[in-house]
């Protein structure tokens, strides 16, 4: 019987997936990088997500925080891509399976169409509510909803580590 | 390096820590995060999300001194916004990591890179601390060179200490 070698296999077998496997520093190393990424992403998008609903800075304009954090938050997701895909490549054809990390992938695709969404539609009008005191309806839905998705997010990243080899 | 950790373990291994530690993990809150499994990871969590928070606020005061981020407002401005960030955070941290310390009393007390840590956290309040002093005496818009390279060294004290909380769980034990 012959078994198609999966696009998984071939990731793990990669010298470079062999190479994150085995080696005794690379996985712990690229982890510590995807940590610093990731608090990156959290803290700036925090910032961003407060101010939409009207917790924090109320008295800064939108689109100055706005710009303030845009940049550290691409940074720091770009890092967090990055490394998060490293450690995938070490190990493809555990994560395919851990229903946690299926989870956060369909988290962040979710947290990605709600930031389409907010920057396509509902930021076409941003200078009405850039300073407004009473914030809309929808903006505030939108730092909700991105707050709350990113906290799951963590969580399950987090579990992962704790679960993985746990399904078969 | 890794000998010297270890040497750091050995020693760890014969101060009143270790009795320190196995008293902690028979009290009934060591007990109650031990045994049941999503404890450790929602308390981590929630490590990494105050983390997040503090991080950030950092990164947003260091940036601006560094003169990457934020102009429209002026430095004072700046931290006075987001110190208290900071703070609020740095107690969750605290609140959080306790609760680690209680769950996993060896794993934390007697590890070099939690000590190794804890001095840089110290470190790192002491330099927040001058900084804060050497940046309230700015009027200048804009930040001077020496100021630039202590912002600077901030956020890579703030990087080490992520880095040391990472690898307690790789120590050479």
């Amino acid at each position: 019987m012959t078994q198609a070698t999966t696009i998984w296999t071939k990731l793990d077998t990669s010298a470079f997936g062999d190479f994150i496997a085995t080696s005794g520093w690379a996985f712990p190393t690229i982890e510590t990088v995807h940590v610093f990424a990731l608090v990156t992403v959290i803290g700036a998008i925090a910032i961003m997500d407060m101010r939409l609903l009207g917790w924090r800075a109320a008295d800064v304009p939108v689109t100055t925080v706005a710009r303030d954090t845009l940049r550290v938050t691409w940074v720091g997701f770009i890092i967090a891509a990055i490394t998060g895909t490293m450690m995938f490549i070490g190990k493809a054809n555990v994560y395919v399976i851990n229903p946690y990390f299926l989870a956060k992938m369909a988290m962040l695709a979710l947290v990605g169409l709600n930031m389409l969404y907010f920057h396509f539609v509902t930021w076409k009008n941003v200078d009405q509510w850039d300073t407004a005191a009473a914030i809309p309806t929808n903006v505030k839905v939108a730092g909700l909803v991105s707050l709350i998705f990113w906290v799951v997010i963590v969580f399950l990243g987090r579990v992962i580590g704790f679960t993985l080899g746990m399904f078969f | 390096m890794m000998d010297l950790l270890y040497e750091f373990t050995e020693w760890l291994r014969t101060t009143q820590l270790v009795e320190l530690s196995l008293w902690i993990g028979e009290t009934w809150l060591s007990l109650i995060i031990v045994t049941n499994f999503w404890t450790i990871p929602t308390v981590q969590t929630i490590h990494i999300l105050f983390l997040g928070l503090a991080f950030g606020a950092v990164l947003m005061m260091n940036l601006r001194v560094m003169g990457v981020v934020g102009g429209h407002h002026s430095l004072t401005e700046t931290s006075k916004r987001y110190m208290p960030w900071v703070r609020w955070a740095f107690l969750g941290l605290l609140v959080s990591g306790l609760l680690l310390i209680i769950g996993e009393p060896v794993r934390e007390l007697i590890n070099p890179i939690f000590w190794i840590k804890m001095g840089l956290i110290i470190v790192a309040i002491v330099a927040a601390v001058l900084f804060q002093r050497a940046v309230a005496g700015q009027t200048a818009s804009s930040a001077s060179g020496g100021l630039k390279l202590g912002a600077f060294a901030i956020i890579v004290l703030w990087l080490a200490i992520m880095a040391g909380g990472r690898w307690i769980a790789y120590a050479p034990v």
